[in-house]
């Protein structure tokens, strides 16, 4: 399943990017994020509690920056495991300001297995895309403070 | 397809589904017609702690006229609303839109309520509530609150709803004058669902002008939305064949489609302009 | 014999019980302190199984016992009955230990007091999987790495060719050779019960008792026993009503053996239940072969060779019959048609997913799907009418038994008499005449012919790998009612009416008196089972001539009883008759029973027991005919007509053949139009519930005309052919030219299944570039 979207932040470039590469930022901004530890360098481990509407699950989550180039570029890679089944997922985050708004331009693949995959086709898109916006509604806020 | 361990209360009235859901938080859910939670729960999908059951409250159920309103419990079964003579006289979308769900079992058990509260993108409900306009009547521990159609369905699998409200009733406006109605829908060989489905209201006047247009479309987006290009391209034109394929073509403007193994975005966005066309040129029809 | 009853629509003396929920499935089936299993299984299509975590699972609430595949080293692995040449033959444990190899693998059982504490504590076990690349395309897994069985170091299963003639110079001297190719989808056979095993061992007496939705409780108590290294006669198979199985249930499966295995170890009854999205991971999938097609054809529409090279996919593992399948195929590569020379060529692959293996038709739709596409190419090619080019090429009735270039003689056939009679049913000229009025109005109408033929009652032993032959045992008891003992244990057919009927003719009583008992190794003698549309035509005539039997031996006694001469006995209408002298068949089966006079030499008793084997397959033919539109703006189908004429042979109950026949063109549609089982390329099976996955309903369903044409088999002394796979056989290609007719203004000539309504309108929009 590949992933693409824009999002645009009223924040300037630099505290967007600090925000996006700050775990205790992200634990904030992650949807149902419960829990984010650094384990090493770049990589943090992440409880998730992670749902759309009634549809909940908890996941163990590694979630690792690589290709990091402030503050315009880096990839995030991140691998999830849970009851309804695992999530997987890579892409690259790319930002560009304009007039005081960054644009963040997101291009990755992700895939779901389990459970998510074969009773969850129709929906794991729509919510993939509803988990990015929830995300980058909360660093916009945070990237504002 | 077994659901994870849970506590079942069956509430007796509105006020004590309301102080169990404030007593239980997050970890309760309603329970109405079970027609989508139970699913989710028996592929643990779901996993609610406790279930409260609505479905024994006195006075969920009912369809009555008041004013120009039609009050519809939440507890409404979609069979219901589908066989009622008095719907089909003052609100035949509603009637139109209830026919189209599922097969007669889940019509016979399946409410109106669960299933605008549940806000499955494909659910028939949403496109007929946002064309007609309802308001939503949801209870909680501080009193009632209405919520427009408009601003109920908020993304998928998401309503306005605050935790801790339960939905009680749907006030459907009833139109004046010479209307049309009609709900078409693309099913979707498995579950039933709409792939695309489009709900018209539309008003005419003395003309034959269309006065008013109000175009719900579900199936096709995260969530249901109204078709504002579309009734904006009605309104005011005799509509006619060529203004409603206009009109139509206007229907999932600055929409995102789903795409699923069944349906392209692309397709999808190709059958709500069918489906609109079709809905639009049915609804006139029927405007007498 | 008098028929009051057979060739009549007597009703199913199954039904009363079953419509009122009276009938007794395996989940119906209830003993005390038993114990419920729920399995953990894979949740990748390919993976190693670095760790197995149970110890919270072992500790929770009802937890009894946990097993592993570290744990059941001494059961042996899933049998495969069927041997190629050269065929490699990967080990399928009933637990995977070290590798999971598709989405559903069994890795661990949960043992607990009830069903839901089982799942809840498999919910607790914790499997560390290393995700391996897997292999999910057929064309892909045959070209190489990554492998399915590294120990092969190839994902290629076997390869066979088969066919007479010199396809090569047919090709040569053809004028041209058309070529195409063609999906038959991966299937879910969905029966309505899924499967279910309940095992009960009595430590004391040694003896095991496997109640299990089957098809083949004879075969299954054989193979567990084998399995499980216990003696075949301490093994009791008992198959309670079975709701459907379409060949799903022609297997012995993992589960069946483990849950001996596991009464065996606790002492106590375990039942386990396969969930729906079980049945969907891991019972059996059918078709799954992508072929290449080739056709030779003459100016004139004769066809002069036929050459397919399919890649079939196995799946992960082989069940009872998967490597067979294809073979199967390759035998009914002739359709109803003469071709001098066929060849098909067979790479069967291994893929990270669910063994394929018999589903309603096993590998002879596939051929027949390919076959009459095949027909209507020709047709397109040289612009000639579907129904000419299929006359053009059958056989004459006078060549019968018909020799195929595929190796099979088939029994006998008229198809020119179906064909007719379809058309005339069907108004064939007329449709015509109608096609063109709506082309001419802009709508896109197709009319589909197919004209099959198939092979059924499976068969001589030599063609099958446990014993092609049917059992039936029948006696009259002492009070005179008629009990019927058959091997062929049905799964829905009606063999209590249809073999019921039989009895009832044969001896002259009421259908009421004869009670048909089927489906338990310790009170049915051995018997094969119900598949391959056998029942009636092996297990039924095993029936008929044990009646013989009984009847000669009711004769010679009731000579001796009314003291005349045997010769002048004559039986009619349940009496013995000589002269004045007259006893009811009742009468003589007590005296039998009694046996204080009995002939010199008689033994007492009134009993016999027949083993039917066939000396060849039945071919059983037909012409469906239908009419499509296709919804120009939305690429929806809509069904107008359906005209099926089929040729089963005899018929023993038109309500059973007719409720076969639309059964079967049912499943055809849900081929033709809706099912298709997806993984995706990580082996992730995204059809995992009948919310995606799209069976057919009585709504898609047009009104089907059916009809008959009855030529006798001379292959068994019923005249009967089978037919329980006809409908979907016949009816398969006959949806899908429909379709294709339709589209023939916009130049498609071939389409894949299932036709998803996105796919035409793409053609029709001319956004595609699908069409051939």
């Amino acid at each position: 399943m590949r992933l693409e979207g824009t999002h645009e932040l009223h924040a300037p470039r630099d505290k967007v990017f600090a925000a996006l590469t700050d775990p205790q930022v992200l634990a904030r901004c992650i949807p149902g994020c419960e829990s984010l530890e650094k384990q090493a360098g770049d990589v943090y481990t992440a409880k998730l509690s992670a749902g759309v509407g009634a549809i909940k699950g908890v996941f163990q989550a590694t979630v690792r920056m690589a290709d990091m180039r402030p503050p315009e570029h880096y990839r995030l890679i991140v691998e999830g495991k849970g009851q309804p089944g695992f999530l997987k997922g890579s892409g690259d985050m790319d930002l560009t300001e304009k007039d005081g708004i960054t644009s963040i331009h997101y291009v990755g693949e992700a895939s779901v297995g389990g459970l998510l995959a074969s009773v969850g086709q129709r929906m794991v898109e729509s919510a993939a895309k509803m988990l990015a916006g929830k995300f980058f509604s909360a660093l916009e806020a945070e990237a504002q403070k | 397809m077994i659901p994870t361990p849970f506590d079942y209360i069956a509430a007796k009235s509105l006020d004590e589904a309301v102080a169990l859901l404030g007593k239980h938080g997050e970890a309760a859910k309603i329970l109405a017609g079970g027609h989508s939670l139970v699913p989710a729960m028996k592929l643990r999908l779901a996993q609610p702690q406790v279930l409260i059951d609505i479905s024994r409250i006195k006075d969920l159920a009912y369809i009555r006229e008041e004013g120009n309103s039609l009050r519809v419990g939440a507890m409404t079964t979609h069979y219901a609303l589908e066989s009622s003579k008095r719907v089909r006289v003052v609100s035949p979308l509603l009637a139109e839109c209830a026919a189209a769900i599922g097969d007669v079992q889940v019509r016979n058990r399946g409410t109106i309520g669960g299933s605008v509260v549940h806000a499955d993108p494909a659910a028939d409900w949403p496109a007929a509530m946002i064309a007609l306009r309802v308001e939503m009547v949801c209870a909680g521990a501080k009193g009632e609150r209405v919520i427009k159609a408009d601003d109920f369905f908020v993304d998928l699998l998401t309503t306005a709803i605050a935790p801790g409200e339960v939905l009680r009733e749907i006030r459907i406006p009833l139109s004046q004058g010479r209307t049309g109605q009609s709900y078409k829908k693309v099913r979707h060989p498995a579950s039933g669902f709409a792939v695309v489905g489009v709900a018209v209201n539309l008003g005419l006047d003395a003309a034959g002008k269309c006065a008013n247009a109000s175009i719900g479309v579900t199936g096709a987006a995260a969530k249901a939305f109204r078709a504002g290009g579309a009734e904006a391209a009605l309104t005011g034109k005799p509509p006619d064949a060529a203004v409603a394929a206009a009109a139509a073509a206007k229907a999932a403007d600055r929409q995102d489609m789903n795409s699923d193994l069944y349906a392209s975005a692309e397709y999808r966005r190709h059958l709500v302009e069918v489906t609109a066309r079709r809905a639009v040129l049915a609804a006139v029809g029927a405007a007498k | 014999m008098a028929t009051k009853y057979v060739g009549n629509r007597v009703k199913r003396t199954e039904d009363p019980r079953l419509i009122q929920g009276l009938g007794h499935y395996v989940d119906d089936i209830k003993l005390p302190d038993t114990l419920h299993v729920a399995f953990v299984r894979s949740i990748y299509g390919h993976a190693r199984i670095t760790g197995v975590d149970a110890s919270a699972a072992a500790k929770a609430p009802g937890v009894v016992a946990v097993y592993t595949g570290k744990d059941i080293g001494k059961i042996g692995g899933v049998p495969c009955a069927s041997d190629l040449p050269e065929m490699k033959k990967p080990e399928f444990l009933v637990l995977a230990s070290n590798k999971a190899l598709f989405v559903g693998h069994a890795i661990a059982a949960v043992v607990a007091t009830d069903r839901y504490l089982a799942k809840d504590a498999a919910d607790m076990i914790q499997v560390d999987y290393e995700e391996l690349p897997a292999v999910t395309e057929e064309v892909k897994a045959a070209a190489g790495a990554p492998y399915v069985h590294e120990q092969f170091g190839t994902n290629i299963a076997y390869k066979l060719t088969a066919g007479e003639g010199d396809i090569a110079a047919a090709f040569r001297s053809s004028d041209k050779v058309i070529k195409q190719r063609i999906l038959n989808q991966r299937l879910a056979p969905i029966a309505m019960e899924p499967r279910g095993v309940l095992a009960r061992y009595y430590p004391g007496e040694q003896e095991l008792t496997l109640w299990s939705s089957t098809q083949i409780p004879h075969l299954m108590r054989t193979q567990v026993a084998l399995m499980l290294g216990m003696p075949e006669n301490r093994l009791r198979v008992i198959t309670p009503e079975v709701g459907g199985g379409f060949g799903s249930k022609l297997n012995v499966y993992a589960e069946e053996a483990l849950l001996g295995w596991i009464s065996m170890q606790l002492g106590q009854p375990v039942k386990w239940i396969e969930s729906r999205r079980e049945n969907f991971q891991s019972t059996i999938h059918g078709r799954a072969q992508l072929g290449d097609l080739e056709i030779g054809i003459r100016k004139d529409g004769t066809v002069t060779g036929l050459r397919y090279n399919v890649f079939a996919d196995m799946g992960a593992y082989y069940q009872l019959l998967t490597p067979a399948i294809p073979t199967l195929t390759g035998l009914m590569l002739s359709g109803s048609y003469k071709i001098p020379a066929i060849q098909i060529n067979v790479t069967a692959v291994f893929t990270n997913k669910m063994s394929t293996d018999a589903y309603r038709g096993a590998g002879r739709p596939e051929a027949t799907y390919v076959v009459e596409r095949a027909m209507d190419l020709v047709a397109a090619e040289l612009g000639m009418d579907p129904v000419e080019v299929r006359r053009k090429n059958f056989p004459a009735p006078n060549e019968f038994p018909f020799k195929t270039a595929t190796g099979l003689f088939y029994d006998s056939g008229d198809y020119v008499l179906a064909l007719e009679k379809a058309l005339k049913n069907a108004d064939y000229k007329k449709l015509g005449e109608e096609q063109k009025k709506a082309r001419a109005a802009g709508r896109l109408v197709g009319i589909g012919v197919s004209t099959y033929v198939e092979i059924c009652a499976l068969g001589p032993s030599a063609a099958l790998p446990a014993g092609g032959w049917e059992s039936a045992t029948v006696r009259i008891e002492p009070t005179g009612t008629v009990t019927v003992l058959t091997g062929a244990s049905p799964h829905g057919q009606g063999q209590e009416t249809s073999f019921a009927q039989i009895a009832g003719d044969e001896l002259g009583v009421s259908i009421e008196a004869v009670t048909v008992i089927h489906g338990d190794t310790s009170i049915v003698q051995y018997g094969i089972g119900t598949f391959g549309s056998r029942a009636t035509a092996v297990g039924g005539t095993a029936v008929f001539v044990a009646l013989q039997r009984l009847k000669e031996k009711a004769s010679k006694l009731a000579a001796h009883l009314m003291g005349v001469d045997p010769a002048t006995v004559k039986f009619a209408d349940g009496r013995f008759t000589s002269g004045a002298k007259s006893m009811a068949i009742q009468e003589v089966a007590l005296h039998a029973h009694l046996a204080k006079s009995l002939p010199e030499g008689m033994e007492p008793g009134l009993s016999a027991t027949y083993f039917f084997e066939p000396k060849n397959f039945t071919f059983p033919f037909g012409t469906h005919i239908c009419i499509a539109e296709v919804d120009k703006d939305t690429g929806e189908i809509t069904l107008q007509r359906y005209i099926a004429v089929d040729d089963c042979g005899r018929v023993i109950n038109p309500l059973l053949v007719d409720g076969q026949v639309q059964g079967g063109i049912v499943q055809a549609l849900g081929q033709a139009f809706y099912e298709h089982v997806v993984y995706d390329e990580n082996g992730q099976l995204l059809t995992g519930t009948l919310m995606d996955y799209a069976l057919p309903r009585a709504t898609n369903c047009p009104w089907m005309e059916l009809d008959r044409t009855e030529t006798p088999s001379p292959v068994n002394p019923l005249g009967v052919k089978g037919v329980g796979e006809a409908g979907t056989i016949g009816a398969t290609p006959c949806l899908v030219n429909a379709v294709i007719d339709a589209l023939a203004p916009l130049g498609v000539r071939h389409l894949d299944m299932p036709l998803k309504p996105e796919t035409l309108w793409r053609i029709i929009s001319g956004n595609s570039a699908r069409s051939a």
